[in-house]
């Protein structure tokens, strides 16, 4: 009687609800509240930050470097989806499995060795990919690109194998009775089938890669997240908050573009 | 009793098809017009002379990279690595600690402060839906919540820790707050959508018998939007527990200011000792949310 209240007590919302509260307050006991929460002037600052909203900073000559940073930022993100694209597709296409006949002995192998690589990939966060790649070659484009890339594609290629694991399988029964080989399988039943989910996906991710370009400036690499960071280090409060207009305008308008695409994809 | 639906038939089939036809000549369109985007950007990216390709072709490069890996490994340490150490180990154990302290406030921010807003954000609640009055000020919370939430996750972690660590005395809570502020907003969009979704059968039966808008939240909403908001919750912690090094390089405290000290001081051991621990951190939290997210599908 009591194992089973237990055992119910384990499977329950109610410990679940415990958990989740607990967690929270010992993460609040793990501050220093001792210390002063504000720096000294902090709450000056902030205020001047607010109030340099009105008006962003938007001379001419600012409005260039703004326009300067946006669009590389955003060649940032695209040249780092290619990179994740190129990278993500074989080793999702690999992962899924779809390659292998199922009796195969390699194919087990492969597929748990691929996952766990592009699972290592995922769990090192882009920026500090970022740090490591600049530290190991030298501070360029390619290693923000690099460093977009490997994590995006860790993302993708997990994202694709499912997709292409989830295939329906009569049309491939259909291909597979005709005599086709694993790569017309894959070429003209697999992908075909799943293309609207895949791009779909991708639209969906680079949204996100817009994001992670911006911060990835942190590491030297120019764009919006670079020129913040300067005009913050300078105070010129007014000048950041032109910036982080530019960054929710692209991140808006990537928004409705791929919520867009997505759609039309998936209703047709 | 068919007979007048069946002249609508055909018009309404050539309608979809024509729809159909829309959106694949849009979808077709967008992948051109992002093809082209992704050409111009390597192009612009390696046409400036200082982009790094041709260095991947330089022997130098490539010797500095071994380098580096092996300094990572701790080859030409004198003494023991860091990560042979012990006592090393307990260090860093501490600011892993506060790490994942750092990852679960942050979570708290997110969690209280979409719970609050959630349904306000919902279009089905301000606009009467689920059988309550609408009314003028729902929907002025509605557009002001999606429009908070649209921002607050526009503004990715690292900037929400730059500019807070203007204002708030650096430590784990200023990287909190960041990470908190930026997955409200994808916390509290996602559970409003659930809403949104919801069966509203439940809700209009409570109005019916004579409940007000706080009950029908209460009794109607609540129950079952709850178990998606703490999976979202859960994943998105999975995601944090990720960031949390990155909002540390902005002195946010935890794992991230040590990696970035190390590195910049060139002690390639210590951060090979901190990647090591904050894989160990990324892979039992996914343990750990996956198992929180079990118990959380309670039906």
């Amino acid at each position: 009687m009591a194992r089973n209240r237990i055992s119910s007590f384990l499977e329950s919302p109610r410990l679940l609800s415990l958990l989740l509260v607990g967690a929270v307050i010992w993460s609040l006991t793990s501050i220093d509240w001792s210390g002063p929460l504000f720096h000294t002037g902090g709450g000056d600052s902030a205020l001047r930050f607010l109030l340099a909203l009105f008006p962003p900073d938007l001379s001419p000559g600012f409005l260039g470097i703004v326009v300067a940073a946006v669009w590389q930022t955003l060649a940032f993100a695209l040249a780092g989806m290619t990179v994740a694209v190129a990278l993500g597709l074989p080793l999702g296409i690999l992962a899924s499995g779809a390659m292998a006949s199922p009796e195969s002995r390699l194919r087990r192998p492969t597929v748990v060795g691929v996952r766990f690589l592009l699972g290592a990939m995922r769990s090192i966060h882009e920026l500090v990919w970022a740090v490591l790649f600049v530290a190991a070659v030298g501070l360029s484009p390619l290693a923000g690109i690099l460093a977009l890339g490997l994590p995006y594609a860790g993302i993708l290629g997990r994202i694709y194998a499912d997709f292409l694991v989830e295939a329906p399988e009569e049309p491939l029964l259909a291909l597979r009775s005709s005599g086709a080989s694993a790569w017309q399988l894959l070429i003209y039943g697999r992908l075909p089938m799943c293309l609207p989910d895949l791009v779909s996906y991708t639209f969906y991710r680079f949204e996100c890669s817009v994001r992670s370009a911006a911060i990835l400036s942190f590491v030297g690499i120019r764009g919006i997240g670079y020129e913040i960071q300067l005009s913050l280090g300078d105070l010129l409060f007014s000048q950041v908050w032109t910036l982080l207009l530019a960054l929710l305008a692209i991140v808006a308008l990537v928004d409705l573009w791929s919520g867009y695409v997505r759609r039309s994809l998936l209703t047709s | 009793m068919s007979l007048p639906l069946q002249p609508v038939q055909p018009e309404r089939e050539l309608r979809g098809k024509a729809h159909m036809l829309r959106s694949v000549t849009f979808a077709r369109l967008s992948l051109y017009a992002f093809l082209a985007m992704v050409a111009g950007s390597w192009a612009y990216l390696f046409a400036s002379g200082d982009s790094g390709l041709e260095n991947l072709f330089e022997r130098q490069t490539w010797s500095y990279a071994a380098g580096f890996l092996s300094q990572l490994m701790g080859l030409q340490v004198d003494g023991t690595p860091a990560f042979l150490q012990l006592s090393q180990w307990w260090e860093t154990a501490k600011l892993a600690y506060r790490t994942l302290a750092m990852s679960v406030l942050a979570m708290g921010i997110a969690g209280v402060g979409a719970f609050l807003t959630f349904m306000l954000a919902a279009r089905n609640v301000s606009n009467g839906d689920l059988g309550n009055a609408p009314s003028k000020v729902g929907t002025v919370f509605y557009h002001l919540f999606r429009g908070s939430y649209a921002v607050s996750r526009a503004i990715p972690e690292l900037v929400w820790a730059m500019l807070i660590i203007f204002f708030l005395s650096p430590g784990i809570l200023p990287g909190a707050i960041a990470l908190g502020l930026h997955n409200l907003g994808i916390v509290g969009r996602l559970t409003a959508e659930v809403v949104e979704n919801l069966d509203p059968a439940p809700a209009r039966a409570l109005r019916a018998s004579g409940a007000g808008l706080f009950q029908i939240l209460l009794y109607a909403v609540i129950p079952q939007a709850l178990p998606h908001f703490i999976i979202y919750l859960l994943y998105r912690w999975e995601v944090v527990i990720r960031t949390t090094v990155v909002v540390g390089f902005v002195n946010a405290g935890g794992l991230g200011r040590e990696f970035r000290l190390n590195l910049s001081y060139f002690h390639y051991d210590e951060v090979a000792l901190i990647i090591m621990w904050y894989l160990a951190l990324v892979i039992g939290v996914d343990l750990l949310s996956a198992w929180l997210r079990r118990l959380a599908r309670f039906d």
